[in-house]
């Protein structure tokens, strides 16, 4: 490999040398880190959070940012353990758990490309809407009767792969093919790298942003269904601390905030970053307090290296 | 000044005020318990630790920046203040240090985030992480009760009015007068409103935003030692999600994200509307769950209506010149 290519390699994901020296070190340090056990546990956790990540990617690609994202999973997943604790039927409750995150989703969208309100404040107001409603429905407490069904599908593999990572694999594929191929994908990435631009090309710029939004609410619904599947019940809680680990993904993989740099693939490097430093750490035995300054670092650290390699 | 020279609509906290004045009404209708002067205390002890950091955030908006850290500086004020007085016993030691802290804190962000050209956002979210997670390697994730006797500063009273209260009322006179009558205030205003040309007139950028993020920094200690006196000793969920209130409380008080303008006053009374919400739900006997989904709604639709009066504004602006325009031609 030439000199040129490695250079565009780290262009196109800035964060492969912090994945690299991560990989390194924890395998160096601890024997049990390159297991097949170990791997499966990291993707079993991190699933919720790539799906997640996948919606805040597109938001970041437009310039805006969703903050509701975190929460609004949680109100998926307490609407679709609700339903599916009256109905027991899986297909109800994803649907009334997509529907809700559709909703949601909209109304960031036409908050923020229809009226343009400033997409950090509204979101804001989404996010307190929507925990709100995810506490008063399951009245605080996690919300039982999970079918029988979906807590098989949250454990079982297919070729060695959980069922949920092949959810959020499905979801980068799709998505990133979107983002590629499809005219709606070039008119993100153009209208987040320059506004004005976009609107003299003749693009429905206001659809355009509300499009994202949307996206995101309904990644977000897909997420809260996992969630319930990955820990067996529906918490009202359960995205309260995902919103870090969600934008820290994004960032640290090399999506820039102001719109128009990044990709889908980048964001899975990054996810994969804090789900390899959890599982590096929780292996060596580094309690979760020191575990938090360590992210923070690296989410400084990354972000910045990754603004630098991505425009070099 | 005079009153008619003194344009009340025209202030940028003046919807907040009428808002909260309609709000006042209205709870008093609904009970007449509202209006007695131990419910007001209590609503404005109660207002006091958001208002005090709102106060320290809407100078880092007017700056251009955005401090989501400042609910993670508070945790780690208590608990670097807890400790401190556990081990040495004294109070004043205690207090010093702990203030001082907030002040490197908030420095630290504003150096990182002016420094390293790293949008603000990410990198308060960063330090956010760290200083959270300093706070608990500090205390080894333990509940530190707090003698009530040196809680001076959350439950004391001087001549008869809580010190809460007093010390909102200083930090709301220092702060209006900070950026409305001095040098550093005139060049927050113009680093916020334009980095370009606070450059090409070489205003000291970095002296300027950092010192905003240290007052951030500041307020929130104030309020942290506040708080704990208040609650009695240090909990580990102080502080969560409390950037996103004091945020809410600035944004409705008429300070706009884009920064370059804003208004302490109106956070200040944002922090109290939003007190009152509560108040007002608790009256109603609300479900506690719902007050998000209310705060929520309450803050979208500010933004909204503020929007749509901003959009009515521009178009008569653009009616009027076309109509002077016309009348030049014809």
């Amino acid at each position: 490999m030439g000199m040129s290519s490695i250079v565009k390699l780290l262009k196109s994901y800035p964060s492969l040398p912090i994945i690299a020296a991560l990989l390194v070190l924890f395998s160096s340090l601890s024997p049990y880190f390159f297991t097949a056990g170990n791997a499966e546990s990291i993707l079993l956790a991190n699933s919720v959070v790539l799906i997640a990540a996948v919606g805040m990617t597109l938001v970041f690609l437009t310039g805006g940012i969703d903050l509701s994202i975190a929460t609004v999973i949680s109100a998926t997943a307490v609407v679709g353990g609700v339903v599916m604790a009256q109905t027991d039927s899986v297909f109800w409750g994803t649907s009334a758990a997509l529907l809700a995150g559709l909703l949601f989703g909209l109304l960031n969208g036409i908050c923020v490309g229809f009226f343009g309100l400033n997409p950090f404040i509204t979101t804001m107001g989404t996010a307190l809407v929507a925990r709100g409603i995810a506490f008063t429905l399951s009245e605080g407490i996690a919300v039982k009767g999970t079918p029988e069904v979906l807590l098989d599908f949250g454990f079982e593999l297919l070729w060695g792969i959980p069922y949920i990572m092949i959810v959020g694999i499905f979801i980068v594929v799709i998505c990133s093919l979107a983002m590629s191929k499809t005219t709606w994908g070039r008119q993100v990435m153009l209208f987040g790298s320059n506004r004005e631009a976009a609107r003299y090309c003749g693009i429905n710029t206001r659809l355009i942003e509300t499009s994202v939004y949307v996206l995101s609410g309904l990644l977000a619904g897909i997420a809260g269904m996992v969630s319930i599947a990955n820990l067996g019940n529906a918490l009202p809680g359960v995205g309260d601390t995902l919103l870090l680990l969600i934008i820290g993904g994004v960032v640290l993989g090399g999506t820039h905030m102001n719109g128009g740099e990044g990709s889908i693939m980048r964001t899975v490097l990054g996810v994969t970053i804090l789900a390899t430093l959890t599982s590096g750490l929780n292996l060596l035995g580094i309690p979760f307090y020191d575990q938090l300054i360590v992210q923070g670092v690296l989410i400084f650290v990354g972000y910045t290296l990754a603004m630098k390699l991505s425009r070099t | 000044m005079k009153l008619n020279n003194y344009k009340f609509f025209e202030q940028n906290w003046s919807a907040i005020a009428v808002a909260t004045l309609v709000l006042c009404v209205f709870l008093t209708i609904a009970s007449p318990a509202f209006m007695s002067f131990a419910n007001m205390q209590s609503v404005l002890v109660q207002a006091s630790v958001t208002a005090i950091m709102a106060v320290g955030m809407t100078y880092i908006i007017i700056g251009g920046g955005i401090d989501i850290s400042i609910g993670a500086i508070l945790f780690f004020i208590s608990s670097v203040f807890a400790e401190l007085f556990v081990a040495t016993g004294s109070y004043p030691l205690a207090l010093g240090v702990s203030l001082i802290t907030g002040v490197l804190l908030g420095a630290v962000n504003g150096f990182l985030a002016i420094k390293f050209k790293v949008t603000p956002l990410i990198t308060t979210l960063a330090t956010y992480t760290i200083y959270r997670g300093m706070a608990i390697h500090l205390t080894g994730a333990q509940n530190i009760p707090v003698p009530r006797e040196i809680g001076y500063l959350g439950n004391g009273s001087f001549l008869g009015i809580p010190v809460p209260i007093l010390l909102m009322v200083l930090v709301t006179i220092l702060g209006v007068y900070l950026i409305q009558k001095t040098r550093f205030g005139l060049y927050l205003r113009a680093v916020g409103s334009s980095e370009e040309s606070a450059h090409e007139s070489s205003l000291p950028i970095m002296r300027v935003t950092v010192l905003a993020y240290l007052i951030g920094g500041l307020t929130a200690a104030l309020a942290g030692l506040i708080l704990i006196a208040r609650v009695g000793g240090l909990q580990s969920d102080i502080g969560i999600g409390l950037e996103f209130t004091v945020i809410a409380a600035v944004i409705l008080g008429g300070t706009k994200l884009s920064g370059g303008s804003g208004s302490i006053l109106g956070s200040v009374i944002g922090a109290i509307f939003l007190v009152l919400i509560d108040n007002g739900l608790n009256m109603l006997n609300a479900s506690p769950y719902v007050y998000d989904t209310v705060r929520g709604i309450v803050l979208l639709v500010a933004v909204i209506v503020d929007r749509l009066s901003e959009v009515r504004k521009s178009r008569e602006l653009i009616k009027n010149s076309a109509m002077k325009m016309r009348g030049t031609t014809s």
